[in-house]
């Protein structure tokens, strides 16, 4: 398969916070409308990967590229252009504004103005459109976040640990709207819930320590025991 | 509703200072006015952007400066001298921001107090042939009469600076119900998250300091109008953190904060000067009280109550 088959083509990636080295050598693929998920510890390199992806980081060596366009040295807004959108970990929305002003904010930039498809998915934020984000709960936040990257139907949404410290009903909520996005985007998620990713992924990476330790592309050797020894 | 609601406040506060005009001293009301428009940049850099400028002198003085050489040396209609200035304000903004735009925080505030002192020199012993140093350019009775508001009497020239104050708070209040205005908010907030919807945080900001330093740069040359002299002063390092006292005072981010904080600190100077020599000192005291009582300024700590009082009455009045 050539690299512009891929959505994404991560080779040789070594990222390093100034003399200290967090990733060595990773390369990860993507196909168009696959679910890739990321596992491993804490500090295994996971959000750094996918910072590194979204432009927010720059890597030593190695190559990443989109639709056989290359990524490294774009600017984050660029990247976010060509359609690879970010969702970081930190839940943090603009929370001065309204609900409507921050998915404004995602329409402007990608010039979709069709809110439907968000409130297919979080009927809720139907109702809090006028509501300061700020006064939103963690679960509403991480709806509006991931409703804001749909607008303009990215070519693949790059989530950092999407439930995270919630609700075990909104976690099964992001579980179907994950599925359902999956349908026409390509989703790279970094994840600690192993049933989560188990239920939703095509493939999975297990990190360790800034290497892949391991590659579970078979959909019968997806299960979170196969996982567990790298958590 | 919303209209109608900010509407109200704008005609409230500029019918206030338009009465005003019948019982206080025609120069105070037009230093109010003036100081209103310079401080206007200040805020909405500090309270949209989140910059922080202790420069705000520099670009005052090279609006100042654009319209006092052309008075001095080329022409006399004033109106010509005020867009001048503008366009100079905005020519400098363009060159400079680039470069500035790029800082955040403490080194964007000093980099700004750093040009200030650089012009002040430049002005006042660099370029003295040209400025005549610290003697400044005298022009004020080489202005010609305009047509419709005559700009060389002071009591249109009022009527011309209300008008465009008032005219630069619609067009801020705009600015602020549009994307950009949002935008600025969000680039505040949050660099990375602006950055990862596709957005330039470069772009933003430098739209946002041209803006800001054009609408300063324009307070200045009104001030080289409204006084028909300019000299370094203007751009004095003891004066670069006035505009930020008085957004500060008034209430950072806030539509009527410049106005509050204008009347207040030219109100507090002009009596207190008169009776004390330190009257520096009780701004300093109010500005640590202004801190301590919640950092939201004149205008931000009033903005609630009021709007609770006229929420009040509205609902008593469709109860009855």
């Amino acid at each position: 398969m050539s690299s512009k088959d891929l959505v994404l083509a991560v080779s040789g990636l070594n990222v390093a916070y100034n003399e200290s080295k967090v990733l060595f050598d990773v390369d990860l693929n993507v196909r168009r409308n696959q679910v890739v998920a990321c596992v491993g510890r804490n500090g295994a390199g996971k959000s750094t990967m996918l910072k590194t992806i979204a432009g927010f980081m720059r890597p030593t060596s190695g190559t990443i590229t989109s639709d056989g366009e290359s990524l490294i040295g774009r600017a984050a807004f660029v990247i976010a252009d060509m359609g690879i959108k970010y969702i970081p970990q930190d839940k943090k929305v603009f929370s001065d504004l309204t609900v409507r002003e921050n998915l404004e904010l995602g329409s402007y930039a990608s010039q979709d103005y069709d809110w439907m498809p968000v409130f297919d998915y979080f009927p809720k934020l139907k109702v809090l459109l006028d509501r300061k984000a700020g006064y939103l709960s963690g679960g509403e936040r991480q709806m509006l976040m991931i409703g804001r990257a749909i607008l303009g139907r990215p070519k693949m949404l790059l989530v950092d640990e999407p439930t995270e410290g919630l609700a075990p009903s909104i976690v099964m909520h992001l579980r179907a709207v994950f599925s359902e996005l999956a349908k026409k985007t390509a989703l790279v998620i970094v994840e600690q819930n192993l049933p989560l990713v188990c239920a939703i992924a095509d493939k999975i990476y297990a990190l360790k320590e800034g290497r892949i330790m391991a590659e579970l592309t078979e959909r019968a050797s997806i299960k979170p025991e196969m996982c567990e020894p790298y958590l | 509703m919303n209209i109608v609601k900010w509407w109200w406040g704008l005609l409230l506060c500029f019918g206030l200072v338009a009465l005003g005009r019948v019982f206080l001293p025609l120069p105070f009301a037009i230093e109010v006015l003036i100081f209103s428009i310079y401080t206007m940049g200040c805020n909405y850099l500090l309270g949209r952007v989140g910059f922080i400028s202790f420069g705000q002198p520099a670009y005052l003085a090279v609006g100042a400066y654009a319209a006092a050489f052309y008075f001095f040396y080329l022409g006399n209609n004033p109106y010509l001298g005020l867009l001048i200035g503008i366009v100079v304000g905005m020519v400098v903004s363009l060159i400079i921001g680039p470069l500035f735009v790029r800082l955040r925080g403490d080194y964007f505030a000093l980099v700004n107090l750093a040009l200030a002192v650089i012009i002040f020199y430049l002005m006042q012993k660099v370029l003295a042939n040209v400025t005549h140093g610290d003697n400044g350019l005298w022009f004020l009775t080489s202005l010609t009469a305009t047509p419709i508001l005559d700009l060389t009497r002071p009591d249109q020239f009022f009527i011309f600076a209300f008008l465009a104050a008032f005219a630069l708070w619609v067009f801020y209040k705009y600015l602020d119900d549009t994307i950009f205005g949002a935008l600025c908010l969000a680039t505040k907030m949050n660099d990375d998250k602006v950055k990862s919807l596709g957005y330039s945080n470069f772009n933003i900001r430098l739209v946002a300091f041209v803006i800001a330093n054009t609408t300063t740069a324009f307070a200045g040359a009104m001030y080289a109008v409204y006084l028909g002299f300019v000299s370094p002063a203007i751009t004095g390092p003891e004066r670069a953190a006035d505009p930020v006292v008085v957004t500060i005072l008034g209430g950072v981010g806030t539509l009527y904060g410049p106005l509050v904080g204008s009347v207040v600190y030219t109100g507090l100077k002009d009596v207190l000067s008169k009776v004390l020599g330190n009257w520096e000192l009780v701004i300093g005291f109010l500005l640590v009280f202004i801190m301590l009582a919640g950092e939201r300024g004149i205008w931000g700590s009033l903005e609630p109550q009021l709007r609770r009082l006229f929420t009040r009455k509205a609902a008593g009045g469709v109860s009855q």
